[in-house]
């Protein structure tokens, strides 16, 4: 009887060691940039997914089934917040049926409750200004400072979620946030020249951006925020970049780019076409996205 | 002690900084307008005068703030569709409770939708319709947020959820009437009532999705199939209607995907003891969204198919009803649709054509056609032009044209794929 006790424990060790040694932190982040802090942050105690890809525009995301499938199985969802998802995310959260990442539970992460935000309305606000966000501007990863805040709030909530691997989290986040700051230090470096310059965006998502590097956007070419641009609006965005004497438009690749290029080529102005996110599919970092980025704001911005 | 404090010597500028930023922001009053003006203009000035390399602040600046909008009020928005109509005869076949009826201008619906989270275990969602001649409680329940076993479970008034066309409401319709398979198979406001579902997220490594629910079999506009405006009291689960769903999904790349369902729905009707009335229903719904690139298009096939039966004193009366529709979103602002819709005539058992006391005048096919343009202004707001012809085959046929305006206030709502 003992044997068949033992053989017993045997077989359920056998069975059940290796799945709770290789279980992984599931993480399910909204956005790719999210993600790749996640990704890094978790190293090989979290399996992470995006569910927007990086050449989506993240206000506009299908709320297909399979991303509820994917969200009934996390332990810690990330999110922009800011109201970014608000299109789209609460169907897909309703439908998991996953207790853990529903609003205020343990694996449910605002990351933009971790960030100081931009533009948070001091007056009343309403649609008549766009579709506007009214908890302030949620494009906060385009500043690598801000980041610092991400990656130290994303690796305390995997910790609090999976003590078993702290200490892996520590070093990892620790390990980003010098890698960060070795290369905020080169990327400020080399766009250095470019504080003060006059750049035009797409849509209000770059203040970020600018707010770190010194940048000024005069313009938008979208009248409002979610408003599609009309030929009056054009006209008067081409007469202010060349008053203003702008050096550039900037804007995501998933925006259309044919009005952009007419500015830019009538105003004497470079178009410049960023990544709205980290390519995190293919395995891009967020250090290596930001380096692509700099690399093409560099190219239209600094002055040789 | 955690690793994470232990480790403050290396990343307390950051830590310390968020720590001290989050403190700041939410002890911080708002500014004032001018306060912030001044500001500005001195930020400006200073970076003028700073060399052109100047470093950027180690951190974000203070003058910002965090936080947003705590509010324990539910989310609430107000859709408002209107309608201007006209019809070659004014004796048309139009089904749907939304739909433009009469020549001139209709209001289709108005209507309030409020939500919140409950407590941590529902959420609470209610659609109010409110019209010229009264208010309908079009949904009304709740939905659990943390049963075991990926299950979820809905309880009150809501829409059945057969097929893909059911459950949605009108602002979300590629048309500006709904297809007359719903009108003639479950009625105006389609299948809808008191009662429960209970939904399964199978743990299959594709979305499949059980669907059981049993609701109230009555209702002239809701279950005109089953008992429709026949009282009757409950006394098991034979006087209720039942439904079953199995959904399926398949992301076929990230720019294409597939959703197909296939439904049933039983329950009593009131033409003599224990006779029974089935729906079956499969639909089909195949989306192209590039994604991958930028663009505006979007293009999508939806096709649903309704198959009933219903026992009557010595027969039983059948009949197919279905529609398709594409649409194509072909830019920012832009998109047009075309929808064929096709309804049988009534049959029995042996194959020929029947009288069906429900429609007694529905004695040939029914087909019909319609062509969509829509403008959207913007996310909130939508034009839309519309031209049917409708083909009875026992009449003559029906020409529509509606042009209809939606504006929609309040909370953004979550669109389902």
């Amino acid at each position: 009887m003992l044997q068949k006790l033992s053989l017993f424990s045997l077989v359920l060790l056998v069975l059940l060691a290796p799945s709770a040694a290789t279980a992984k932190l599931e993480v399910v982040a909204t956005t790719p940039d999210l993600a790749a802090i996640a990704r890094d942050v978790g190293g090989p105690d979290a399996h992470v997914l995006a569910l927007a890809l990086a050449s989506q525009d993240p206000h506009f995301v299908d709320a297909k089934p399979h991303l509820a499938l994917a969200l009934s199985k996390a332990n810690l969802l990330l999110l922009t917040g800011a109201g970014l998802e608000v299109g789209w995310l609460p169907t897909l959260l309703t439908g998991s049926r996953n207790p853990d990442i529903q609003t205020g539970g343990a694996g449910y992460l605002d990351c933009s409750s971790l960030v100081p935000l931009l533009e948070v309305p001091s007056t009343a606000v309403d649609r008549s200004h766009g579709d506007i966000h009214p908890q302030g501007n949620p494009h906060y990863s385009y500043d690598p400072r801000r980041v610092d805040a991400l990656a130290v709030g994303i690796g305390k909530r995997m910790a609090e979620l999976d003590p078993a691997h702290k200490s892996g989290y520590f070093l990892r986040t620790k390990t980003l946030l010098e890698g960060l700051r070795t290369a905020r230090a080169r990327w400020e470096a080399r766009l250095g020249q470019a504080r003060g310059q006059k750049v035009i965006a797409y849509h209000n998502s770059l203040p970020y951006l600018a707010d770190w590097l010194g940048l000024e956007v005069v313009e938008h070419v979208e009248p409002k925020p979610g408003i599609p641009p009309n030929p009056s609006h054009i006209a008067h965005v081409l007469e202010r970049a060349r008053a203003d004497k702008v050096r550039a438009i900037v804007q995501q690749a998933y925006y259309p780019s044919g009005t952009s290029k007419l500015i830019a080529d009538k105003a004497g102005a470079m178009f410049v076409q960023i990544p709205g996110y980290p390519d995190f599919a293919q395995g891009q970092s967020y250090t290596a996205y930001m380096d692509d980025l700099v690399t093409k704001l560099a190219k239209a911005l600094v002055v040789r | 002690m955690s690793h994470f404090r232990l480790a403050a010597s290396s990343i307390a500028a950051p830590w310390a900084l968020f720590v001290a930023g989050t403190a700041h922001a939410q002890a911080a009053p708002s500014a004032p307008a001018n306060d912030l003006d001044d500001i500005k203009a001195a930020l400006a000035a200073d970076a003028k005068s700073k060399p052109a390399t100047a470093a950027p602040a180690e951190t974000p600046p203070a003058t910002t703030s965090s936080g947003g909008i705590q509010s324990l009020n539910p989310d609430l928005s107000l859709i408002a569709d209107f309608a201007a109509a006209a019809f070659s005869d004014e004796q048309h076949l139009q089904t749907g409770a939304h739909d433009p009826t009469r020549n001139g201008f209709n209001l289709q619906a108005l209507e309030l939708s409020l939500g919140a989270a409950v407590d941590p275990y529902f959420r609470f969602d209610s659609h109010i319709s409110f019209e010229l001649e009264g208010v309908d409680v079009e949904e009304a329940y709740g939905t659990t947020l943390g049963l075991p076993f990926r299950l979820q479970a809905r309880l009150g008034q809501f829409l059945n959820r057969f097929g893909r066309i059911n459950a949605t409401h009108p602002h979300v319709w590629s048309f500006s009437d709904q297809p007359f398979a719903l009108g003639r198979v479950f009625g105006a406001e389609g299948n809808k009532g008191l009662g429960g579902e209970l939904s399964w997220l199978t743990p299959l490594p594709w979305y499949v999705e059980l669907v059981g629910s049993t609701m109230m079999a009555g209702g002239a506009e809701t279950s005109r199939s089953f008992l429709g405006g026949e009282e009757r009291s409950v006394h098991g689960p034979k006087d209720l209607l039942l439904l079953a769903a199995a959904k399926q999904f398949f992301p076929l790349s990230d720019n294409w995907s597939l959703a197909w369902g296939m439904s049933g729905a039983f329950g009593p009707n009131p033409s003599g003891p224990g006779n029974r009335s089935a729906v079956y229903g499969s639909d089909v719904y195949l989306k192209y969204r590039p994604i991958t690139t930028e663009s505006a298009l979007v293009a999508s096939l939806t096709s649903e198919w309704f198959y009933r039966r219903r026992q009557v004193p010595g027969d039983i009366v059948q009949d197919v009803s279905s529609y398709s529709e594409l649409f194509v979103r072909f830019a920012q602002r832009w998109a047009t649709a075309a929808r064929y819709e096709y309804g049988s005539a009534p049959f029995g058992v042996s194959g020929a054509n029947i009288a069906d006391a429900l429609d007694p005048e529905w004695t040939a096919a029914r087909q019909r056609v319609a062509l969509a343009l829509t403008h959207y202004p913007s996310e909130f707001s939508r034009f839309r032009l519309q031209v049917s012809r409708d083909m009875p085959g026992w009449r003559d046929g029906i020409w529509a044209g509606f042009l209809t305006a939606e504006l929609a206030i309040g909370a953004h709502g979550a669109h389902g794929f």
